[in-house]
């Protein structure tokens, strides 16, 4: 039994195969022998594991262990670092906006600039340039022209990271 | 700026005796910057939070070092948790993002061995025996907690850390493979050789106990 076929029998297990691929898993776990001995040892390892986390005590008492937390709390807050979280307001709200806004239209002066030399009006037909600079953080650029046509298409997105699967994630987890 | 400070001067009011709160009426409270109804929270799950810094790091001194930094981290970005999950399930992410970063400035700082390298990539699971016998059955709760325990100390930090995320924090292959930030295939094939290698390690203390 190669690798490819032992992951499919656990995740068949897991629930994690499409249904038409899990019949199919399924029939083989029912009428090969060694496909059934290995989910059986999977799902008795599963089943040990689960609910059955072992559990541990805090080697610290609360008042000395809540004692250190709250002295970093305060001694950040007095540093001026603690609190990172401040999505809940309202100028944390209107930065989100007013910042991709302002790239954009950084992006779009740009473009109109260099639509301008490009044009025959411009007198400018000849004038290339290599990229536009976007100066903005928060808001990335593709360009895209073509002479012949007198055609320049500007791509504007926003840098920032697509949000988190789960919205409670801590902003410095390391999904990708 | 929208600073939520500590609230020593004026206590936020709760609607009954602390203690009996629920984690939700605390949770809004320490929002407000209610530090009481903070201390309240960190009391009632600092053994769950530790205990999942501990069962990743398998170091006493660096769990409870990153069960403290995940507590504030927590206090900062409370204003950021929503209710979508519970708030010790929400926590004990923190935790586990702390944990994992750890564990990779570990990993870059030391050189991988052999052995390490031949586990990763299944060369010692081809080796293991089938388990054929039950190696859990007829164990008390507290004695199979405490075997797990023992064989989770003998994988390996990637091993370790895709059997906990999948069947102690119940999360899909697909979630693991970012938090690891790596490919579902790897997830798969490590969760497989790391039960496996947890089988095998289980059977060797039930034969361990039958020998003695």
């Amino acid at each position: 039994m190669n690798l490819e076929i032992k992951l499919q029998i656990q995740a068949w297990l897991d629930g994690e195969l499409p249904e038409a691929e899990a019949l199919r898993v399924a029939a083989l776990v029912k009428r090969d022998a060694a496909s059934k001995s290995l989910a059986a040892e999977l799902e008795t390892m599963r089943a040990a594991l689960t609910g059955n986390e072992p559990e541990m005590k805090l080697p610290e008492t609360r008042d000395f262990y809540w004692s250190k937390i709250r002295r970093e709390i305060e001694r950040l807050e007095s540093s001026g670092s603690a609190p990172l979280a401040t999505t809940g307001g309202w100028m944390h709200a209107w930065r989100r906006w007013l910042m991709p806004l302002t790239g954009t239209a950084m992006v779009a002066v740009v473009a109109v600039g260099l639509a301008w030399l490009v044009t025959p009006q411009g007198q400018g037909g000849d004038i290339f340039l290599a990229e536009i600079e976007n100066l903005s953080e928060d808001v990335g650029s593709y360009s895209f022209r073509a002479p012949a046509q007198n055609m320049l298409v500007v791509w504007v997105y926003d840098k920032a990271p697509l949000p988190a699967v789960d919205s409670d994630l801590p902003a410095e987890t390391t999904l990708q | 700026m929208n600073k939520r400070k500590t609230n020593p001067v004026e206590p936020v009011k709760l609607p009954q005796e602390i203690g009996t709160c629920s984690d939700e009426q605390l949770v809004r409270a320490a929002q407000k910057g209610g530090m009481e109804a903070f201390e309240e929270l960190v009391g009632r799950h600092r053994d769950k939070i530790y205990a999942r810094a501990f069962s990743m790091m398998r170091n006493e001194d660096d769990a409870v070092d990153l069960s403290q930094e995940a507590w504030v981290k927590g206090w900062q970005r409370l204003v950021q948790f929503q209710g979508d999950s519970s708030f010790v399930t929400w926590m004990t992410r923190i935790v586990i993002n702390l944990c994992l970063d750890q564990l990779r400035k570990h990993k870059r700082q030391r050189a991988e061995s052999i052995e390490e390298m031949a586990e990763e990539s299944g060369g010692v699971e081809r080796q293991m025996p089938a388990v054929t016998i039950n190696p859990t059955a007829g164990l008390e709760r507290s004695e199979l907690r405490a075997r797990i325990d023992r064989a989770l100390g003998q994988l390996s930090y990637e091993h370790r850390t895709v059997l906990i995320l999948h069947e102690f924090e119940d999360l899909e292959y697909k979630e693991i493979a970012k938090r690891m930030a790596c490919s579902i295939g790897t997830v798969m094939s490590r969760l497989f050789y790391a039960r496996r290698k947890m089988a095998n390690l289980m059977a060797s203390y039930k034969r361990e106990e039958l020998n003695s």
